[in-house]
């Protein structure tokens, strides 16, 4: 079962890149059980968790917000290739906090990357996911996390 | 301790025989410098007896060579003065003789003697100054004076000749005393020499040995030293003392510096340790608890049980820039010495990985616990009417992830969603624990709690969410839980019983009217004993009530007999005293009407005031107090129907959330009906409610 | 009984302070000492301390929440009136400084509620010795 903390690391790693890269922190919206199908944006990353835990969390965002983010920090190239590396950039992030916080408990993989396609998101069985809106300025991408 | 103590006698030992051996060569030095003094002594007197020994002999043959040379008539003075010479050189040794100290004094005393006797025949001799010879024509011949010295020199010889001999042999036998003295001397500066060293060698062996042994009795403190140093840098548990000021000693184990992320122990004060990772009463606490291992009377065995550090939260930092939480288990142990307590031994533990598994252990406990609770339950209601619950609160559940799902960025836009999800709660909570699915409806107050914890923020964002959101989460699996059992169970009592999916599934049956009045006697009875009031439910007409009625009307209904049960009747000491029946009336009587349908809802207890309403609606903030100073009372009756309302403080798992008629009356908004309220106090409380004929006819 | 022609020893007195009938009994029956002899057991501090005045009890076990006066207040009057006496406190009171202000009254031991007979026979053989 997800504890408060696991689910907390995961959420402040996602805010702090947006502090940290464009020094204007992203909020987080009101958080809810993930129903159905997985919720996409246009670009998402994603680690892999396995180990004494299992499970998957990605880190999805339309491209209009991808852009700004771009912007603020001193970007000029906003092809397709800048959108995917960004949202590895998050999953990296991501991943990095865990890996400080329960490195003992989940090996954690590389971060993989979708654009556009929708991937196959293996959730683990008996697991719901938690998505958590963050927010930042006027756009709003999504934290899924879904872990045994 | 022990080692040192035999080190320092091994010491002192070792000490002790330097100086004895420096000092016993000292004297060796002296006493065979003395011996060697007194031998070359002697050697030098032994040369002079030897000489003197010559004399003799030699004083014979001058008299004789002086005589025939008088007979001769040769030239007599160079033997003359030969004999002279002799004479003085036995005197000078003699003389010198006389000076050596330890020479046998007879043995010269009686060379001395025979020597002066040679003197006054030998006198007239060496003191002969005249002419001996005369010349005449016919040649040389003796004088007067020549012919006396010839007599005189024949007499001395004579009395050399006769006396010599005496005068040798005890001149050599005071030579051979000498030869004996010096070679006795001798022989004892050998024996000296050889006992030194021998004394030396002996010393100097017993120095190497007690050498020996201290580097070996060095080795095995160094040995023992490096041993503990291995210790207290392997074990895995903090150690260290503590001393009278409650100081940390000067030796600690390694892994102190890994669980406290620091360096500097020695003599840190215990307090400051502990200052920033525990409350300060705890520390307090804690502080006391040690004094108590330096005083007599606690038994350190017996007071184990209320240590107050045994289990320890404390956020580390884990090494990699984060923080974990750990916890820490501190152990103290009276170290003894000859005046009483010494020091007291603290042990640190990490005991996370324990905590954690007694944890899971008593988690897996209370759901075992949880399960047999739910299977009592459900053995007592009908498995049909729990699969009806679990649709029902799959239902709510799902709305409420609706709520939650509602974006919000904003403090409002949060507090909003807050009301919604108190009042679906609490609904799903009535039901639960009228099925006695004890449990669920745990589970569900908890949310509860969390929720209502949330409205006193003045500031509110999605990180308030994110527990409310894990703990819908686990409701969820434990719900699914139920389910899974409730399968297995039909199975065992009807095969035909079909599982379904948590979130979304179709609801199973419609709920009965029989099934309805089951719940509500289960319920009221449930009430009755939990709260202590014992009081019957009268129900009427259920049968009457619409299909689609009976969803909310349950509802509705379980709300009120709730509120009846915690707010109405009262204690059956009170009913006595009041002149009442000890046993308490609850009736819900359903009728069908021209124009509809009209529940009537009553309890004979205390009754509602209504200037406790409003007092209670101040307190809640709902109204100014001039605002309250307005209401008449049938309008301050009608403040029970206002969202957030609730006249009892504590809360409890069946009422008092503020949540329950607001609730009721929502539900009947909701059908199109309406609510009134009457009350007599001490006497009753009635409820009144209108309910239009529904739009589609119920399918029987 | 004569307390002279039992050995040597004189049997440890035992006095039993608590206001639960169920649990006094249930000390009185688990002590499985030859040389303990239950003098006495009381319901509150006031009728501890009487009775410890008459009888006077080498051991005593001590609740510490009862009424009239609590188990603090009883060991603070009981061990300035018999210095000697070993009080060994019983009680399922979570609040540690509570218990840790009873040892420090002069309490010799702790032993939490509910208890085994094998703990609480541990624990008077640890204190008789």
């Amino acid at each position: 079962m997800l504890r408060e903390e696991e689910l907390k690391t995961f959420v402040d790693g996602t805010t702090r890149y947006f502090e940290v890269a464009a020094q204007q922190p992203a909020t987080i919206g009101s958080p809810y059980l993930l129903e159905g199908e997985p919720a996409m944006h246009d670009y998402t990353g994603m680690i892999n968790i396995s180990g004494k835990r299992e499970g998957v969390v990605y880190f999805t965002a339309p491209r209009a917000m991808l852009t700004v983010l771009l912007m603020k920090m001193q970007e000029s190239d906003f092809s397709h290739e800048s959108m995917r590396d960004l949202v590895g950039e998050v999953a990296n992030t991501i991943s990095g906090n865990a890996r400080r916080d329960f490195g003992h408990d989940f090996v954690i993989s590389v971060p993989s990357v979708f654009a556009g396609e929708k991937p196959q998101i293996p959730q683990p069985p008996g697991t719901r996911a938690f998505v958590i809106p963050i927010h930042w300025r006027s756009h709003s991408a999504k934290l899924v996390v879904s872990l045994t | 301790m022990q080692s040192s103590g035999t080190d320092r006698s091994r010491r002192l030992l070792t000490a002790a025989a330097g100086a004895l051996l420096a000092a016993l060569m000292a004297l060796v030095l002296i006493i065979g410098f003395r011996l060697a003094t007194r031998i070359r002594d002697n050697v030098a007197t032994l040369r002079r007896a030897s000489l003197l020994q010559a004399y003799p002999s030699e004083l014979s043959q001058q008299l004789t060579a002086l005589r025939e040379r008088l007979g001769t008539l040769e030239y007599t003075g160079g033997v003359q003065q030969e004999l002279s010479d002799s004479v003085a050189g036995v005197n000078r040794d003699l003389t010198a003789l006389e000076h050596r100290r330890g020479l046998d004094p007879t043995l010269l005393g009686t060379a001395e003697q025979l020597w002066r006797a040679y003197g006054p025949v030998l006198a007239p001799v060496l003191a002969y100054a005249g002419e001996p010879y005369s010349d005449t024509d016919f040649g040389s011949s003796l004088s007067v004076s020549g012919k006396m010295y010839y007599t005189q020199v024949r007499r001395a010889e004579l009395f050399a000749q006769s006396h010599a001999p005496a005068l040798h042999r005890q001149l050599t036998a005071l030579t051979a005393a000498l030869q004996k003295r010096t070679s006795n001397a001798a022989a004892r500066l050998r024996l000296l020499l050889s006992a030194g060293v021998l004394a030396v060698l002996l010393l100097g062996g017993a120095a190497a040995y007690l050498q020996l042994a201290r580097s070996r009795g060095e080795r095995a403190a160094q040995a023992a030293e490096e041993q503990t140093r291995d210790i207290l840098h392997t074990v895995r548990e903090g150690l260290f003392l503590l001393d009278a000021d409650y100081r940390i000693g000067s030796v600690w184990s390694q892994a102190l510096n890994h669980l406290f992320g620091r360096e500097d122990f020695a003599g840190l004060p215990f307090e400051e340790l502990l200052r920033d990772k525990v409350s300060p009463a705890t520390l307090a606490t804690a502080m006391k608890y040690i004094k108590l291992l330096w005083g007599e009377r606690a038994h350190e065995n017996l007071i184990k049980s209320i240590n107050p550090l045994g289990q320890l939260e404390v956020t580390l930092d884990n090494g990699r820039g984060g923080k974990e939480t750990r916890y820490l288990q501190f152990n103290f142990h009276r170290v003894l010495g000859a005046k009483g307590v010494k020091h007291v031994l603290c042990t640190v533990a990490d005991i996370t990985s324990n905590v954690m598994l007694t944890r899971e252990l008593h988690e897996a406990q209370e759901s075992a616990h949880a399960q047999l609770d739910m299977m009592v339950g459900m053995l007592q209601s009908d498995p049909l009417q729990v699969g009806g619950f679990l649709d029902a609160a799959a239902a709510g559940l799902k709305h409420i992830n609706a709520i939650l799902k509602e974006p919000a960025r904003s403090h409002a836009e949060f507090s909003k969603k807050l009301a919604g999800l108190a009042r679906e709660l609490h609904a799903i909570k009535g039901e639960a624990s009228a099925l006695n699915l004890m449990s669920i409806a745990q589970r569900v107050h908890h949310l509860e709690d969390m929720v209502e914890s949330l409205k006193g923020k003045s500031e509110l964002d999605g990180n308030d969410f994110l527990p409310l959101v894990l703990k819908l989460d686990e409701l969820l699996a434990h719900l699914r839980a139920v389910r899974e059992m409730i399968g297995r169970l039909g199975a065992l009592q009807a095969p035909a019983s079909a599982p379904a999916d948590t979130l979304s599934s179709p609801v199973l049956r419609p709920v009965g009217a029989e099934e309805l009045a089951a719940t509500l006697q289960n319920l009221a009875r449930k009430l009755a004993e939990d709260h202590g009031k014992p009081f019957t439910l009268s129900l009427e007409g259920l049968t009457e009530v619409p299909a689609q009625y009976l969803g909310a009307l349950k509802d509705c209904l379980i709300q009120m007999l709730r509120n009846a049960a915690v707010h109405g009747i009262e204690p059956d000491t009170v009913r006595r005293a009041g002149s009442k029946s000890a046993t308490g009336q609850v009736r819900a009587q359903f009728q069908r009407q021209a124009d509809g349908f009209e529940l009537v809802f009553e309890d004979d207890g205390a009754g509602l005031s209504p200037e406790a309403l409003k007092q209670a609606a101040v307190r809640k903030q709902l109204l100014t107090a001039e605002q309250a100073a307005e209401l008449d009372d049938r309008a301050a009756l009608a403040l029970i129907f206002k969202p957030g309302f609730s006249t009892r403080t504590e809360v409890s798992l069946d009422a008092g959330r503020g949540t329950g008629m607001d609730l009721v009356a929502k539900a009947i908004y909701g059908l199109g009906g309406r609510i009134g309220v009457s009350t007599h106090p001490g006497r009753f409380t009635r409820f009144k409610i209108a309910l239009p004929v529904p739009r589609e006819t119920a399918v029987a | 009984m004569s307390t002279d022609n039992a050995r040597e020893r004189r049997p440890v007195r035992l006095l039993i302070v608590d206001d639960s009938n169920i649990v006094r009994r249930r000390i009185e029956r688990s002590q499985q000492f030859d040389d303990l002899q239950v003098v006495g057991t009381a319901a509150n501090g006031i009728e501890a301390l009487e009775l410890a005045r008459r009888t006077d009890p080498d051991l005593v076990t001590m609740d510490l929440t009862m009424p009239q006066m609590d188990g603090i207040e009883c060991i603070t009057q009981l061990v300035k009136f018999k210095p000697t006496v070993r009080i060994l406190v019983i009680s399922a009171l979570a609040d540690k400084a509570t218990a840790v202000e009873a040892m420090e009254c002069g309490a010799n031991g702790f032993l939490n509620k509910p208890f085994s007979d094998r703990q609480l026979n541990e624990a008077i053989a640890e204190l008789m010795a």
